[in-house]
């Protein structure tokens, strides 16, 4: 935009907009001097000009809130890796992006996806069957592969919560309550079929996969996330468990008998022993589902 | 005019400080609490047709609230969304800033708001027939569910379409399949939305139909 200013009854330029800006931030021009600008009806004060000022008038709020770059916690991941990663949003609603080489491929929760670069591309996987159906977890797995050149991928998980990154370096196993999984590489396995007797009978929220392998592992919580080291025997309600390592025994059971079962409304635990790590959500997902259930409308007959 | 984001990302609010003859403009419901001798007057939301279009077409109030300080001193008022979540700010130079249904909160009064016609391909992704645009000089708050994070796109970007929450007015924005036919509808992903140009965009990092796949199967 070309603007030609006018002061004294003589006119000055036409100026392209930031020489005008500039001029005006040198002081050498006055916001009221007129001022005449491609497909205006007529000559205006300066300052009414769009694009010339908005520290002049009208005055532009200053927010003192912090930077959105400030807001954001990011991290490139400083222990053992096989992608390039940052997590962003933590903890309320953890947002996890990846680096994805040429022609490698990403196991990715089917629905996450929030964000990709125009390369990858998409393939979805039936993954484990009933059991993993039952465990109130989607059936299937997408693959998100980087054709020809580098791609991203940025995952946002269902639940509000926290996301924790582990690394297998093919000795270690991780066993993952099944709606925490959120991605993982392709070298690590993801065997939700060995699920067993325990996973079975052990309530709601507690059907396991298990991890082995090498490579990413991401999963996330509802609540946020708390990793506690075990040794000797600990106690976890079955709806806080998120994952464990292998190392550990477990065994689902009531906390105080069977009378307890039914009046504590502390239903199963399970309890770890050993030596080992658990991490624990600080937040129930069967509890939010009772606390939103009566709230739900209702379809009347 | 002074204001701050608070209680972000989970519980973001704003707090706006009006000096005596300032006005600040809301979308109704978003006044969580104010001064007493701040006046509050109901508006239609540009007028009564231009309020219509905004209510059908872009997911917001028919009304909007204008609240106006004719005390001598400063007074506060606080603006929040519906949803849990963050919110920001733009000030907007002359610029202008497209905005998903239902984002908007509030603004200064120099922005302007319109509707603009996205197409039925935008439609058919659930992201309505129009789209809300902002231009003008001043402030405009908006917030959506989860945490917002402003992305640089140059080039070509997928984003999944229930996560977009605002961008520049120059950014194509076209409706496809996340990947074949079937990929698309059992892997859950279904329609995205491909970015096309130079400028910013603004993603929310959690969904509301993410947070239904999600609690939904726990309800029995």
């Amino acid at each position: 935009m070309q603007i030609t200013i006018n002061r004294n009854g003589e006119n000055h330029g036409p100026y392209p907009l930031e020489q005008v800006r500039e001029m005006l931030a040198n002081g050498s021009m006055q916001p009221n001097d007129l001022a005449h600008y491609e497909g205006a009806a007529d000559w205006v004060p300066l300052h009414q000009v769009p694009g010339v000022t908005g520290d002049v008038s009208p005055p532009v709020l200053k927010s003192t809130a912090p930077a959105p770059t400030a807001t954001k916690e990011s991290f490139t991941p400083t222990g053992e890796h096989e992608h390039e990663f940052r997590v962003e949003c933590k903890p309320d609603f953890a947002y996890l992006t990846v680096q994805i080489p040429a022609n490698q491929t990403l196991k990715v929760e089917a629905s996450a996806m929030a964000t990709m670069s125009t390369n990858m591309v998409m393939k979805t996987k039936m993954k484990g069957g009933l059991s993993r159906f039952l465990g109130g977890e989607n059936l299937f797995i997408n693959e998100f592969t980087a054709e020809g050149v580098p791609g991203e991928i940025g995952i946002a998980p269902g639940s509000p919560g926290d996301l924790e990154h582990c690394y297998l370096d093919g000795t270690k196993e991780i066993f993952l309550q099944s709606s925490a999984y959120v991605g993982s590489g392709m070298g690590v396995e993801v065997d939700s079929k060995w699920q067993g007797f325990k996973g079975f009978f052990s309530g709601e929220g507690l059907f396991l996969l298990r991890c082995t392998g090498h490579g990413d592992l991401w999963f996330n919580t509802y609540g946020a996330i708390i990793e506690i080291p075990v040794d000797g025997n600990y106690v976890v309600d079955t709806g806080h468990v998120v994952a464990f390592t292998g190392g550990l025994q477990y065994g689902v059971e009531s906390v105080g008998g069977l009378k307890s079962l039914f009046l504590s409304g502390e239903g199963l635990v399970c309890r770890f022993s050993g030596q080992g790590k658990v991490w624990i959500q600080t937040r129930h997902p069967t509890a939010f589902a009772q606390w939103t259930f009566p709230f739900r409308p209702s379809k009347n007959n | 005019m002074q204001s701050t984001i608070e209680g972000a990302p989970a519980f973001a609010y704003i707090n706006v400080d009006l000096e005596p003859g300032e006005t600040v403009i809301a979308e109704s419901d978003a006044m969580s609490s104010m001064a007493a001798d701040l006046d509050m007057v109901a508006k239609f939301n540009g007028g009564f047709f231009g309020g219509l279009a905004k209510t059908f077409l872009g997911g917001e109030s028919l009304f909007v609230n204008h609240f106006t300080n004719n005390t001598s001193s400063t007074r506060r008022v606080s603006l929040v969304q519906g949803t849990p979540g963050n919110t920001r700010q733009i000030d907007l130079n002359g610029n202008t800033f497209c905005l998903q249904p239902g984002a908007y909160i509030a603004s200064t009064p120099e922005v302007n708001l319109g509707v603009k016609w996205a197409g039925f391909k935008s439609w058919f992704a659930k992201e309505g027939l129009f789209k809300l645009t902002v231009s003008g000089r001043g402030s405009v708050w908006y917030g959506a569910y989860g945490g917002l994070l402003e992305k640089e796109v140059d080039g070509e970007y997928i984003v999944d379409t229930s996560h977009l929450v605002a961008y520049e007015p120059q950014m194509q924005l076209k409706i496809q399949l996340a990947g074949g036919l079937f990929s698309s509808l059992a892997g859950g992903e279904g329609f995205v939305t491909r970015i096309e140009g130079k400028g910013k965009i603004i993603i929310q990092t959690r969904s509301i139909s993410g947070l239904a796949d999600w609690v939904n199967p726990r309800l029995w």
